[in-house]
């Protein structure tokens, strides 16, 4: 597996021989389903926000018309406030629970995902969060009892983690792994060896320093757009500039050949990556949440309340619903069992057409 | 129906001995089945032999001779023996009967020899009959599956032997059938004969390999009985050699033993390195590698057109690497018992760090396909 010297030169002209690989990122779910651009972000977030607001509107309306006016929805803004804010809770579980690295990061990229498929409006991300946290141990293999987890967190029972575990892994797509971060920045670090620099040019606390700016990014809708080994090397190039440099030149002539843009693109994520950290790095003022969370209590949705009226004329509907999908079952088996031959009887003309009719659209 | 010329050499008697081959005279059997006694002073040969060499005999409390209707509670040594055309008889009929000559069977009239009768090995003589049928067939009808152009010839091959064979056993078209045999022996004699060579080499092989691991075995036990000897020897002497020590010298007495000991040891344990030492496997190899198998073509797990960034990279053999200190410089390798590699971690960092290395960040909204997409995931039902 390991290349020696000739044939690091050599197998980008191999490759051009006969098909071209894909690179293997491509494969991943990651790159595939979670990678937008920052306008894609906010049309996502967007649309769903309004979607969600309309639907709980028309709730409050079928609950007691007229109410919906004074509520003050939140909107996408107030949304990712309110995530951000539980984002930044799990590294201190994780720190209580003594979970490696890999786990804090694995959560956090869960329960961003989540909430580009769901509203905060529909599931309150203090639920969300552990839901994500405990499913994060699990699909990370560091697994932990679920009575040891809820019995650690105050006011939470088992019942609160896993009702909602099948709803997150739903809305990830079931798509549980995760290039990290982190994992890129040790490799980038290791890989600095490899060059001609000595050990007192590359300090460690160099490495500390940008593993912090990396645990920042996990707050930031970095890994949404940037690949992994971009905001790593973005972390790196904020706390050393020229080592990232020499780095980056090293991998950009590696790949002369096959992508001969690599240094403008990495030179360009590097000062994005920046900028995005700057600006979006911090810690949202606990006031302004709580103000959120105070409206939040006011506009959650009606139908996801328990002992509400929406809540249970949903029920109610959920129910006719399955009623009406069981008395059609019954029918079936009815009229199945009522035909004279077990093989079914023979088909008349009439019947035929019908049949062939029925047959393009008979999906269920 | 293939694997059937592999048991040609069972019902062909020619069953091999575990053991290696002490078994050579004519009767080799007659020893080992002290069991049966014998009333009579001729030897019966045949009978069905089973896989270590044996005949099992049957016989039963309710045996009577057909003939002189004599049973086991009047003569309890009655040995019923069957004749060419399965019908048993009592050794002493049969002495009575044969001794003098070819004679008619008293049961079919058919004309009997006394050397053709056979211990009876089952319990229903129609099965002693196929057995002794299907002995004679696979001993001519040999052929292989390798002897044939396709599979169906093959085939075809085995269902007319299987034809002839039951032929032969229900006694259908005896003439014919025979007529056939001496046609079919005719015209493949050569194949017929080259094929029992083949056998032949075969079971031979098979015996040289069983003697080859008997020799073997022996040598390692011998092997070790001389080691054991051998230390049993050096603690003598070093018993004998502390004595000499606390007689001749004026030093204290637990130095002198701790110094003859740690020599001793000291000895000892060059020898054992000194030692040639042949592990089991070693052997296993070494034997595969004498015999001429077909070379092993090198397995190549995963073929895909997804490029790892073998390229980008170059894994050296050591890191200046804090995190993992620990996993290296545990040197029981309890860390490490689950099969964990630190060059592994390090391969999956440094790919983690070229991986999309070179992707550009999308930039522009994306198409009203890929919004279509989105909105079809958000309306993910939710479950109850």
């Amino acid at each position: 597996m390991a290349t020696n010297g000739n044939a690091t030169d050599a197998s980008p002209t191999e490759k051009k021989e006969d098909q071209p690989k894909k690179p293997l990122y491509e494969s991943s779910t990651q790159c595939k389903n979670w990678r937008y651009s920052p306008e894609m972000l906010a049309d996502v977030r967007a649309s769903m926000n309004e979607a969600a607001v309309a639907a709980i509107r028309n709730a409050f309306e079928a609950d007691e018309p007229g109410s919906s006016a004074s509520v003050s929805f939140l909107n996408a803004q107030d949304e990712q406030l309110l995530v951000k804010l539980y984002l930044s809770k799990i590294p201190q579980l994780c720190g209580h629970f003594r979970f490696p690295e890999e786990v804090e990061a694995t959560a956090m990229t869960y329960l961003k995902r989540f909430y580009l498929r769901n509203t905060v409006m529909d599931w309150h991300p203090k639920n969300v969060m552990l839901t994500a946290l405990f499913l994060a141990t699990k699909t990370t293999n560091n697994p932990i009892s679920l009575e040891a987890y809820a019995g650690h967190i105050p006011k939470t029972q088992p019942s609160d983690v896993l009702d909602l575990e099948f709803l997150v892994a739903q809305s990830l797509g079931f798509e549980f792994t995760v290039w990290h971060t982190h994992r890129a920045l040790w490799g980038v670090w290791l890989d600095l060896q490899s060059l001609d620099i000595g050990p007192d040019l590359r300090p460690p606390d160099i490495y500390e320093a940008a593993l912090n700016h990396v645990r920042t990014s996990r707050l930031t809708d970095a890994e949404l757009i940037y690949t992994p080994s971009q905001i790593a090397l973005g972390c790196l190039a904020m706390t050393s500039p020229i080592l990232a440099q020499q780095w980056m030149e090293s991998k950009a002539a590696l790949a002369k050949n096959t992508h001969p843009t690599m240094y403008e693109i990495l030179a360009q994520t590097n000062e994005e990556v920046r900028v995005l950290l700057e600006q979006t790095g911090q810690l949202p003022e606990v006031e302004t949440v709580r103000e959120v969370d105070r409206r939040l209590k006011l506009c959650k949705n009606p139908e996801k309340v328990v002992g509400s009226k929406a809540y249970l004329a949903k029920q109610a509907e959920d129910e006719h619903k399955a009623q009406q999908r069981r008395a059609k079952k019954a029918e079936q088996v009815r009229r199945a069992a009522e035909s004279n031959d077990p093989f079914g009887n023979d088909i008349d003309e009439k019947q035929k057409e019908a049949l062939a009719g029925d047959l393009d659209d008979d999906d269920d | 129906m293939a694997s059937r010329p592999n048991v040609g050499g069972w019902l062909m008697g020619k069953t091999i001995k575990k053991g290696g081959g002490a078994t050579t005279s004519a009767h080799p059997t007659r020893s080992s089945t002290p069991q049966v006694q014998s009333t009579s002073t001729t030897v019966f040969g045949g009978g069905v032999k089973d896989p270590s060499g044996r005949i099992s005999e049957y016989s039963s409390m309710d045996d009577q001779c057909p003939v002189c209707k004599s049973d086991r509670y009047l003569n309890p040594k009655l040995r019923l023996l069957v004749s060419a055309c399965y019908h048993k008889m009592c050794e002493s009929c049969i002495d009575r009967l044969f001794t003098l000559g070819p004679a008619p069977c008293p049961i079919c009239q058919r004309t009997l020899r006394k050397l053709a009768f056979t211990p009876q090995t089952f319990e229903d003589l129609t099965v002693e009959k196929e057995v002794a049928v299907r002995r004679r067939i696979a001993k001519e009808f040999n052929k292989r599956r390798d002897d044939f152009p396709d599979l169906r010839a093959y085939n075809d091959y085995l269902q007319e032997v299987e034809d002839l064979t039951f032929n032969l056993i229900n006694d259908i078209d005896v003439p014919q059938t025979e007529a056939r045999i001496a046609q079919y022996r005719a015209e493949n004699a050569a194949l017929i004969e080259l094929n029992i060579q083949r056998e032949e080499q075969y079971a031979q092989a098979l015996k040289e390999q069983e003697e080859y691991e008997r020799q073997e075995k022996e040598q390692r036990a011998a092997e070790a009985r001389r080691e054991q000897e051998e230390a049993r020897e050096e603690r003598e002497r070093e018993r004998r050699q502390i004595i000499d020590r606390l007689e001749t010298s004026n030093k204290d007495a637990a130095t002198v033993i701790a110094k003859t000991r740690a020599e001793t040891q000291k000895k000892s344990s060059a020898r054992a390195a000194v030692a040639p030492f042949r592990s089991n496997s070693q052997l296993l190899r070494s034997r595969a590698a004498q015999s001429s198998t077909v070379p092993d073509v090198p397995h190549v797990p995963l073929q895909d057109d997804w490029d790892a960034y073998e390229g980008m990279y170059t894994l050296r053999d050591n890191y200046d690497d804090p995190p993992s200190e620990a996993v290296r410089r545990d040197r029981e390798g309890i860390m490490r018992a689950g099969g964990y590699r630190v060059e592994e971690a390090w391969e999956r960092a440094l790919r983690c760090a070229v991986a999309g290395l070179e992707m550009a960040p999308l930039t522009s909204v994306a198409g009203d396909s890929d919004m279509d997409k989105l909105r079809e995931v958000q309306d993910l039902p939710t479950p109850a």
